[in-house]
């Protein structure tokens, strides 16, 4: 029976890069996945027969090139413009260009300034990039260890006095404070605002979520063509030529320790397997609470792992169509991707609901068309429409049923038909996936994306101080998922600096 | 115009103003204070606006008022007493509530009847709280250090902090971070389970802020609760004796009794500026008073906009100026009563009522605090407000007239600007006061009846007649991004303006808002360290 030096518990992008990395510098990986294809959150299935969906993780522009770089991923990247409509009749709906200029121009079209004001939005947000990057693609500093406060300070420092003055005062603000201080059209502080939101239990009001969307903003860069799935497919292709050993279909049920030291881990099935070393790429309440013997953490780390925030708070609604989505506003324009929301006030009412453990009645949309890119997805002239939905929260007062799904779907669907009439003639068919489902679906707890919250107290230290740089208490028990530094997202960074831990670097 | 030449001319005789004149006058210097107001005290003022009743008009208990300011000044000489609170009482609107008193074992049978498990934990979490706190007292007793300053004393600074900070150990700093960045309700979330005990405790990180209990950055008022310090003795929250207008013509005492020439009804109208420097102020009579320094007692929009003028400033500093937010969230109705008020729940036993000598929160759960901030974001006041009732004539007869009350309702969310614009909010005075009334009726009937007098104070009349922009009680929201070395901006943040020999000493400057003295304690040892006058 072969001992790995790793095994690495789920093939989702993080465990895929952990294994991956693992392999170069010569160990001997095995990944488990639950599924049959690897790929987690960032692969969609096929929801109806002939059409596929895209995952809950759509976003490729955040993955990053030092992670790409490092494994020597073969990918290409092309900008994609993100559209946001309004209701026939208000205006052309604005879409927003990769390139400033370009976005610039058509924010132009809505107010000259704040045309000038985009351009200098995006500047500072360019100016604090390298110090951004710098963050995430490091080990967290942390505050009980001050010297590892020094390179940061430095480097904050070095943005000038004004940068890093700005960058301290914004950090902590509301979107809507924030936004609101650069522009006067609503629509683009709407749009610019929802991926800061997405996967949150948080409103534009929400104190923090500046810091959301500084995150968001700096890690993004070009979108990776072919979506989620060309990226998970050289993943995939990379780890499996550095040698990595990837099984699908098999369910790790519990990590195996020799008192405080792992020993490997046991499959769905009683198989156990053997291994010097174990990566989770899962979530830490799985990782630490569900997958670990009962009393191994001490009862402090354990309660304060108990307490983090993972109640996910978006539902997916995925459509087929027998036609493709077209925007009154705009009808020409074939879209891949558009932000569904355009007032400040109606984001926050749509999150106030979560608070009351109600969805919201008018919820806010990510929308993305994969069959744009990639027609493949559903049958010929045919599309499909994932939608991520905002908000309906993991911990609805009256319970998840048929019944209250279906009402958020239909409320989904009428919002998003108020921008695009055709569309409900067009559906063929209809799922939605509330945080219930994807909890069991993907295995993530809490159904959060993100698996913690994007809060700034889980994003300083991720997921506990305890095991903040990856290791846990348990020797050779290791964190590569989104639950640690630098979080959720399409990123890889997680998976890359847990790997860097694993090696001792 | 008068010949006589100050050294320094303080412009508003709010608490803040009054330490600063006292602290400057101790040093030597000659001091004079302009209060536009008939009465000294600014925010902290008592009136009798009803024959025998002396209301605390809008401040009106005292926790972070400095120890040494009382200790300097010797101003329990010049007529200062202080009276804790003894109790914290939130009443439900079924069953008895909730009362906590100073004797643990009382409160731990109060605390019991909701969640045995909270009970064990509320001592623990007194006692990591009671740290932070005094970790924080270091932050409001010192100017706050500029990150962004190479100057040696300021690094010299930072580092103290940090080690200070370390000297907790790792679970206390995560502690810290914690509170800085976290909700109320979900710091409180870590500890406890009962929603009766977490609404009240949760309500100190939402006042006098336009932020909700699930509001990310609320945590770290929490520590207020804990700081809360009358002479020395930590965590005592107080009514001033007679009202806390008291405290302000103590300090004034104080001050005159060091030479500090103070006057009431004169109104400044702007400073005297000559090559962009304060030379002085004219007053709205059109007098002209010279003076070394001028020190601003007003909120930074007030000090800045009104009394220099926006073309003595730099566009940069405008802009700064412009975006530092005040949005008041909070309004206050004060009551004469002719009896006792008796909660339904809770009844007096022989006209005894010793739940109700300390504060009173209208805060049953999480759900209703946070549905009254859902209301007022959108521009309304809150239908079924949080209200801090305290009656203050129990434990100080010499207020209101015997067997008469004064019911002092601190309520929020009552927000400056409603849907309808806030020069509006005379209009919707009186719905907002029957609110508050009908709020209280619900807890004790009768209450309606026993009412001799009201005075609403919405954030309009704040704004109107106590010269506090937008209404905030604070001189400016206190998040995150206007606190420490940012109050009221960067650069900015050591009581010093970017007009030569003007400075600031209130609550718009570090530490910020609260009767805490802070503010005017520290611009005074600024001055005096740079030499100014």
């Amino acid at each position: 029976m072969t001992t790995y030096d790793v095994i690495v518990i789920g093939g989702g992008h993080n465990g895929l890069v952990t294994a991956a990395t693992l392999a170069n510098k010569g160990r001997s990986v095995l990944v488990l996945e639950q599924h049959d294809a690897v790929g987690g959150l960032a692969v969609g299935d096929e929801f109806h027969p002939g059409y596929t969906s895209a995952g809950p993780l759509h976003d490729t522009t955040g993955f990053s090139p030092a992670v790409a770089a490092s494994l020597n991923l073969s990918y290409t990247t092309a900008p994609e413009p993100v559209f946001a409509p309004q209701k026939p009749g208000d205006g052309p709906g604005l879409l927003l260009h990769h390139d400033c200029k370009k976005a610039a121009a058509e924010i132009q079209q809505f107010s000259q300034s704040d045309a000038k004001r985009y351009e200098d939005y995006r500047g500072f947000i360019s100016r604090i990039q390298s110090f951004k990057t710098k963050l995430f693609e490091q080990t967290p500093p942390t505050p009980n260890a001050l010297t590892s406060l020094i390179g940061p300070s430095l480097r904050l420092r070095r943005l000038g006095r004004g940068d890093m003055l700005e960058l301290l005062r914004v950090g902590p603000m509301c979107l809507a404070d924030w936004l609101n201080e650069y522009f006067e059209t609503e629509l683009l502080s709407c749009m610019l605002a929802l991926p800061a939101l997405s996967g949150t239990r948080a409103g534009p009001w929400s104190p923090g979520t500046a810091a959301n969307l500084l995150r968001y903003e700096t890690l993004a860069h070009a979108d990776i063509q072919g979506g989620s799935s060309a990226l998970i497919a050289a993943l995939e292709k990379a780890a499996r030529s550095q040698g990595v050993t990837i099984r699908t279909n098999a369910k790790v049920t519990a990590v195996r320790t020799d008192g405080q030291r792992v020993t490997g881990v046991t499959l769905d099935g009683g198989e156990t397997i053997e291994a010097r070393m174990v990566a989770a790429s899962c979530d830490p309440k799985q990782a630490l609470l569900d997958l670990l013997p009962p009393a191994t953490l001490a009862p402090k780390l354990h309660h304060r792992i108990t307490k983090a925030r993972t109640s996910g708070s978006m539902a997916i609604v995925d459509l087929a169509l027998s036609a493709p989505l077209r925007f009154a506003c705009r009808p020409e324009l074939e879209v891949r991707e558009a932000r569904i929301v355009d007032t400040i006030d109606a984001m926050e009412r749509a999150f106030d609901a979560t608070k009351y453990g109600r969805s919201s009645d008018q919820p806010i949309l990510e929308v993305v068309v994969p069959t744009v890119a990639n027609p493949s997805m559903a049958p010929d002239g045919h599309h499909v429409v994932s939608i991520m939905a905002h908000f309906a929260p993991y911990d609805l007062r009256s319970g998840w049923d048929d019944a209250s799904s279906n009402a958020f779907a239909d409320a989904v669907v009428q919002q998003l038909a108020g921008y695009a009439p055709d569309l409900t003639d067009a559906i063929v068919a209809r799922r939605v996936q509330t945080p219930v489902d994807i909890e069991t679906r993907y295995g993530v707890t809490g159904g959060h994306i993100h698996h913690i919250e994007h809060a700034l107290d889980h994003l300083i230290v991720r997921p506990d101080p305890e095991c903040a740089h990856y290791a846990t208490p348990v020797h050779g028990l290791y964190l590569c998922g989104s639950g640690t530094h630098p979080g959720g997202g399409l990123t890889g960074l997680p998976g890359m600096l847990a790997a860097d831990a694993i090696l001792g670097k | 115009m008068t010949t006589q030449r100050y050294d320094a001319i303080i412009v508003g005789g709010g608490h803040n103003g009054l330490v600063c004149a006292a602290y400057l006058a101790r040093a030597g210097r000659k001091v004079l204070v302009l209060e536009r107001r008939h009465v000294l005290g600014g925010a902290a003022v008592s009136e009798e606006l009803y024959p025998g009743f002396h209301f605390s008009v809008c401040s009106y208990v005292v926790s972070l008022f400095r120890p040494q300011i009382i200790r300097d000044l010797e101003l329990t000489k010049h007529g200062l007493e202080m009276i804790p609170l003894e109790s914290s009482f939130t009443p439900q609107l079924e069953g008895p509530g909730l009362c906590r008193w100073p004797e643990w074992h009382r409160t731990r049978r109060e605390i019991a009847q909701f969640s045995a498990q909270d009970a064990d934990i509320y001592p623990e979490f007194g006692l990591a709280m009671s740290k932070m706190a005094y970790f924080a007292r270091e932050l409001i007793d010192n100017p706050a250090p500029d990150p962004a300053s190479l100057n040696p004393t300021e690094l010299i600074r930072m580092l103290r902090l940090g080690k200070h900070m370390r000297s907790l150990g790792p679970d206390m700093m995560h502690l810290n971070m914690q509170l800085l960045t976290m909700s109320a309700c979900d710091f409180l979330d870590l500890w406890f389970e009962s929603d009766v005990l977490k609404a009240p405790m949760a309500v100190s990180g939402i006042i006098g802020t336009f932020l909700g209990v699930r509001s990310p950055g609320t945590a770290y008022v929490l520590l207020h609760h804990y700081m809360g310090e009358i002479d020395g003795a930590f965590r005592s929250w107080g009514f001033v004796k007679g009202g806390t207008g008291q405290l302000s013509n103590a300090v004034a005492n104080a001050a005159r009794s060091l030479g500090v020439e103070i006057r009431t009804e004169a109104p400044v109208q702007q400073l005297l500026m000559r090559n962009g420097e304060a030379q002085g102020v004219v007053l709205e009579n059109g007098d002209e008073i010279r003076a070394n320094i001028v020190v601003s007692g007003l909120d930074p929009r007030r000090t800045f906009m009104n009394l220099v003028g926006e073309d003595h400033l730099e566009d940069d500093f405008v802009t700064q100026l412009k975006r530092f937010k005040y949005r008041g969230s909070s309004g206050k109705v004060n009551i004469a009563v002719d009896r006792l008020p008796e909660f339904a729940g809770r009844p007096n036993v022989n006209g005894r009522a010793d739940h109700l000598r300390g504060d009173i929160a209208i805060a049953p759960g999480i759900d209703y605090l946070e549905t009254a901030y859902d209301e007022a974001k959108y521009g309304d006041f809150s239908r079924r407000p949080y209200i801090n009732v305290v009656i203050p004539s129990i434990v100080d007869p010499s207020v209101a007239p015997p067997g008469k009350h004064i019911v002092s309702c601190f309520v929020q969310y009552a927000p400056y600007h409603i849907k309808e614009g806030p020069e509006n909010w005379p209009s919707r005075r009186e719905a907002f006061g029957d609110t508050v009334v009908d709020t209280l009726e619900e807890y004790c009937p009768g209450f309606k009846d026993s009412i001799l007098f009201r005075q609403v104070l919405t954030p309009w009349d704040l704004e109107q007649e106590f010269g506090l922009t937008e209404g905030n009680i604070f001189h400016g929201e206190l998040s995150p991004e206007q606190l420490l070395f940012q109050r009221p901006m960067s650069g900015w943040a050591q009581y010093k303006t970017p007009i030569d020999k003007l400075w600031m000493c209130a609550s718009g400057t570090h530490p910020g808002g609260g009767i805490m003295g802070a503010p005017g304690l520290l611009a005074a040892r600024a001055i005096l360290k740079a030499r100014a006058t």
